[in-house]
């Protein structure tokens, strides 16, 4: 019998980081193939070029032992590939019958949309997972399990021989996953091959037939389930030696720089609280999505969190903040923000180096008075981080990714912050520069600084931090010390919660 | 659900976005003109209304089309000057009318293809148009002129069994417009790219599968051609041509659209809601009338009316 | 070769046109190059040159400014018809300036606080305000501007009309103070990317707000100097000089965030319009080219810079 899909040297790169890396495997029909790894293993990059989404730059997919190349998604589902990605896709504005035909809406006479039988489809496929959900009903209208569930009853609703879930069940409860998983038994029986992402271990072990381990965006193994115990699994996900690229920890801990108290992210959520120390670097841990995003954010009035405090020094912020005014006040109380997304929110790509660092330092200022000098503080902080350019006058959108990452660490260095919180420190740069900015934040945190880090790369957060939070939904629940985590008793303490 | 129903019929969560109050404000302007003037229900002012109510209704419904797809188009009112100017040519009524709606699908195209292919702001794209467009009309036709054929002004003036023909004019124009707009696969695909314009979903109508950069360009195109019809109904009305006649319809489209419950944002509107829009506007410019306002007060009052309805609406972006 | 066509392209438009359109007028009609005869031409785009300054702070920020149109005939008709009684002239042009501000402030205020779209806006402010000055003066044109403006509008300094001065002096400081002053750097970056100058801490709606009213100020002085030349008061109420000054900007590099040209690139966008109202005036082209003229350098300027915008 032909393997439903075949996965031979496929590889792919984003700028300089190597997202999937040569991954070479087989898919099974009639089988439901789990994907595992830790974030940023490559898991969701390798779906999303089997749906169409990314195309590789190199290797070859073949499916039912045709060789296939997509240029976009509904290729793909043209070829019997069909997806329910971990973003929600759908159109808030439409209906969940729009949605589900949207581009392929069945036509009745004179050229009109035939509403009722699309009407009458979704509400099968929606009853097929135990909905009984008008299908007229706008998606703005549903509750994020239920656009969950609409987003599964598009994805297995169409006539594919492979379907790709990823992370189906992020918002679901078990009583949901019992329906899901009564209908993937269904396909399964069908003949076709299912493709399963999930943190969820008993999930796993509960309706998945073979599967695959990726790290580091190379393929790890492909066996049977039946094989492996749960304690195996993850030993094969994280399995890495910590190198020597991070650098020794704090000693001692300074006094106590910034104190989260009660916070609530959402009405529901239950309170929390930790603090973070002059001269220690603090990492948030756990899955991706957790919620480690939002309590940061939810700090410079990017995220409306639901009530909390947060105290610097003598003062007292209560949250939620607003928006408008959210980053300003923080930096007037000396914390500065590094977001993750370095071009969309970090930098101004079209603008020099120089004036990427010194905003931080004019926006101190009151709008009519002079320029502050920035050009010996840039010199200083271009040398300090050894960051690589023509001149200070140079674009910032012409560096590579790690020289981007120093200019934006550099304008809070020139702001001389008592408090960082950095999101992804370390996101797109390549080896020499992450070793760089381990040791740049080390020597912060030596000099007196209190820093807050945010990664998925668990690797990193434990190499760099003194201690680490494991979050997981919205609230912490481990503490683990810099020296002792692992990846696994972090995996343990967020999958056993 | 019971919460849900009201909270859809305040236009909250509904696609077709808040008309209702225009349609109170209308049921009041009424009543109040019945109180108080005694012209107004008569025959011929109804009559009137309706044929002054239907050129703004049409080019609102072009209008409301693009602004759908979080776009606007401020050339219509220089395509409806260029229309009666082309129609007030010497010429066969068979001649000059598929040269007008050339001429509006050419300035269309001129403006999809700017705003897709050469990546040009809607705005700005149709901003400019309106200028040439303006200028070719002003070259035809300096000023207020002519005579368009007699053609032209029998189907807007004239009547078929003591029905007048605006009664049809607005028939045809409707069932069009809900073809265009709820009938059919390009109207669904319309609401899908312009709400994924207005949540930040940019790609996701196209992962969809759909054609968004022919559905805009053809958006523009549908929305020129509405104002062409429009200026060949007021070409008729007027039996002449004129370059200043279209210069209040960009503004005045655009407020209609959004009075009856469009978002400007894109992804939320209805072909009822426009059309309620736009008799509003044409009501209350009739009441303006028979209450004797002066013209010029009516135009500020149009402006503070768009000021309130569009400063109202929630949009995340800032700027143009 | 392709790094030279790409610093070709980051030339603002507005020099080249600049030196065309000075070569064909010489080319064509040589009578017209002399001191006398253009410095009357520069003094008359003066105003659109001072108008610019405040657009091209706008459009840096993203934004636009249309509401001059409105500014320029609520200040004619306030000073005109004498509404203001007998104060002295000092305090009339002081109060034309206040109520720049307060349309720029108004506008601001919509355009950064309630986000409505700046062209829907400030087109509805000048409609507003054209509907109302026009219903209080009932139609009618009002009475003549002081003779002491027209007076100091016709002196010069050496050789250069005052306007013009003034014009370059404003452009100057208009230089210095966004390459040297705090708020400068502050417009640089949101037009640059307002959600990265979010989070790095600069004030992006004060910012937005504080570029609306600087152009209602730079309308006002646009306003007195056109009301100066034009000597009478009008009802004529133009979107012609804010399309302009759009036109103008554009041309001169500056376009909806990005500001390759500076202060300096608009400047001579302006100037290019002095020339070519020159040339179509001597070649005899009739005001509806004119708008053509507007519409299509609005239109290849934007196509110019969404081509180029797109390749990076």
């Amino acid at each position: 019998m032909l393997p439903a899909v075949t996965f031979k040297g496929v590889t792919k790169h984003f700028g300089p980081t190597l997202a999937v890396n040569d991954i070479s495997f087989e898919i099974r029909p009639g089988r439901v193939h789990a994907l595992m790894g830790e974030n940023g293993a490559g898991k969701s990059t390798l779906m999303k070029i089997l749906a169409g989404v990314h195309q590789p730059d190199a290797g070859k997919i073949a499916i039912a032992g045709r060789q296939v190349c997509f240029a976009n998604p509904s290729q793909a589902l043209a070829a019997g590939v069909s997806t329910v990605f971990q973003e929600l896709s759908l159109l808030p504005n439409l209906s969940i019958t729009e949605n589900m035909f949207l581009g392929k809406e069945i036509m009745g006479r004179f050229g009109s949309p035939h509403r009722a039988e699309m009407a009458q489809r979704t509400k099968e496929a929606l009853s097929e997972l135990g909905m009984s959900l008008d299908p007229n009903t706008l998606v703005s209208e549903l509750s994020i399990a239920q656009r969950q569930f609409v987003e599964i009853a598009h994805g297995i609703k169409a006539d594919a021989q492979v379907f790709i879930l990823d992370e189906p069940t992020a918002a679901l409860n078990a009583a949901d996953v019992q329906v899901l998983n009564a209908r993937i038994e269904k396909l399964k029986a069908k003949g076709k091959a299912i493709v399963y992402i999930s943190h969820r271990m008993d999930e796993i072990f509960a309706i998945c037939d073979d599967v695959t381990i990726m790290k580091d965006g190379a393929h790890v193994a492909t066996q049977s389930l039946s094989d492996l115990t749960p304690e195996r699994l993850i030993t094969l996900m994280v399995g890495r030696e910590l190198n020597d690229l991070f650098p020794d920890r704090a000693r001692d801990l300074g006094p106590v720089r910034l104190s989260c108290q009660d916070l609530r992210l959402t009405p529901e959520a239950s309170p929390l609280s930790f603090d973070l120390h002059s001269g220690e670097i603090l990492g948030l841990a756990g899955l991706e999505g957790q919620g480690q995003s939002e309590i940061v954010r939810s700090m410079i009035g990017q995220y409306a969190a639901n009530s909390g405090k947060v105290r610097i020094g003598s003062q007292t912020v209560l949250l939620p903040v607003t928006a408008s005014a959210g980053v300003r006040n923080m930096q007037q109380l000396s914390l500065g923000f590094v977001p993750e997304d370095r071009k969309e929110e970090g930098l101004l790509l079209g603008a020099a180096i120089r004036e990427n660092i010194g905003i931080g330092l004019q926006s101190a200022r009151p709008g009519f008075k002079p320029l502050a000098k920035v050009a010996d503080v840039t010199r200083r902080i271009m040398a300090d981080l050894n960051i690589k350019a023509g001149s200070s006058t140079t674009p910032v959108g012409t560096l590579s990714g790690g020289n981007q990452q120093k200019v934006l660490l550099g304008r809070y260095l020139a702001s001389d912050m008592d408090i960082l919180i950095i999101e992804e420190p370390t996101r797109g740069v390549d080896i020499g520069a992450k070793v760089e900015i381990y040791r740049l934040l080390r020597e912060l945190a030596q000099r007196g600084m209190a820093i807050l880090v945010l990664s998925r790369e668990t690797v990193e957060l434990i190499g760099l931090c003194d201690r680490l939070l494991v979050v997981h939904d919205r609230k912490i629940v481990s503490e683990l010390a810099g020296a002792e985590a692992s990846e696994h008793n972090i995996l343990n303490a967020a999958l056993t919660s | 659900m019971h919460r849900r129903k009201i909270n859809r019929f305040f236009g909250k969560n509904s696609r077709q976005g808040n008309w209702w109050a225009a349609l109170l404000i209308i049921i009041a302007t009424i009543l109040l003109l019945l109180v108080k003037s005694d012209d107004f229900a008569t025959p011929q002012n109804a009559s009137n209304l309706l044929a002054q109510a239907m050129p703004l209704i049409i080019v609102a419904i072009g209008q409301m089309i693009v602004i759908i797809l979080a776009g606007m188009d401020l050339s219509v009112g220089s395509v409806m000057s260029l229309t009666t100017a082309i129609l007030a040519l010497d010429g066969s009524p068979y001649a000059l009318i598929p040269l007008v709606f050339l001429a509006a699908i050419c300035v269309g195209l001129v403006n999809g293809v700017a705003i897709v292919k050469l990546n040009v702001h809607p705005i700005i794209a149709t901003l400019s148009t309106q200028f040439i467009v303006l200028g070719i009309a002003q070259l035809l036709r300096p000023v207020a002129g002519g005579s368009v054929p007699d053609f032209v002004v029998t189907i807007v003036t004239g009547s078929v069994l003591g029905v007048p023909a605006p009664v049809f004019w607005g028939i045809v124009i409707v069932g069009l417009g809900w073809k265009i707009v709820h009938g059919s696969r390009f109207g669904l695909h319309l609401f899908a790219i312009g709400g994924g314009n207005a949540s930040g979903q940019l790609d996701t109508a196209h992962n969809f599968g759909l054609k968004d950069e022919r559905n805009i360009v053809l958006a523009y195109v549908i929305s020129a051609g509405f104002a062409a019809l429009a200026g060949l109904f007021i070409a008729g009305r007027i039996a002449s041509g004129d370059p200043s006649v279209g210069s209040q319809f960009a503004l005045d489209s655009i407020t209609a659209v959004a009075i009856g419950g469009t978002q400007l944002s894109g992804g939320v509107g209805g072909l009822h809601g426009t059309i309620i829009g736009a008799i509003l506007m044409s009501l209350l410019a009739n009441g303006m009338n028979l209450a004797n306002l002066s013209a010029f007060l009516q135009g500020a009052i149009k402006g503070v009316i768009l000021l309130l309805v569009v400063g109202l609406q929630s949009r995340k972006k800032m700027g143009l | 070769m392709t790094n030279v066509l790409r610093s070709a392209a980051r030339i603002p438009p507005a020099y080249i046109v600049f030196v065309i359109l000075l070569a064909t007028l010489w080319l064509t009609k040589p009578q017209l190059m002399n001191a006398n005869v253009m410095g009357i031409f520069v003094r008359q785009v003066a105003p659109l040159g001072i108008l610019v300054l405040g657009q091209l702070l706008v459009m840096r920020v993203r934004s636009i400014d249309l509401s001059g149109a409105g500014v320029l005939l609520l200040v004619n008709y306030m000073i005109a018809s004498g509404l203001l009684g007998d104060l002295p002239l000092p305090l009339i042009l002081l109060v034309s300036l206040g109520i720049g501000c307060l349309v720029g402030l108004f506008n601001g205020y919509l355009v950064a606080k309630r986000r409505v779209s700046a062209v829907i806006a400030t087109l509805a402010v000048t409609v507003i305000i054209g509907g109302f000055v026009q219903f209080v003066a009932s139609g009618k044109p009002p009475g003549n501007m002081p003779e002491l403006m027209n007076d100091i509008y016709k002196m010069k300094w050496g050789p250069v009309p005052l306007p013009v001065v003034l014009w370059v002096a404003l452009t100057a400081v208009m230089a210095v103070f966004l390459s040297r002053f705090v708020y400068g750097q502050f417009v640089m970056a949101v037009g640059e990317n307002p959600t990265a100058s979010h989070f790095s801490g600069v004030p992006v709606e004060r910012t937005v707000l504080m570029a609306h009213v600087i152009a209602g100020l730079f309308a006002g002085i646009a306003a007195i100097v056109q009301s100066a030349a034009v000597a009478v008061g009008s009802l004529r109420l133009g979107l012609e000089m804010p399309i302009d000054a759009v036109a103008a900007t554009i041309l001169g590099g500056v376009i909806f965030g990005r500001g390759d040209g500076g202060v300096w690139g608009p400047f001579f966008g302006v100037m290019c319009f002095a020339l070519l109202f020159v040339s179509m005036t001597s070649f005899g082209v009739p005001e509806p080219g004119k708008q053509i003229a507007r519409g299509l350098i609005i239109l290849l300027a934007a196509i110019f810079y969404g081509l180029n915008t797109r390749k990076t």
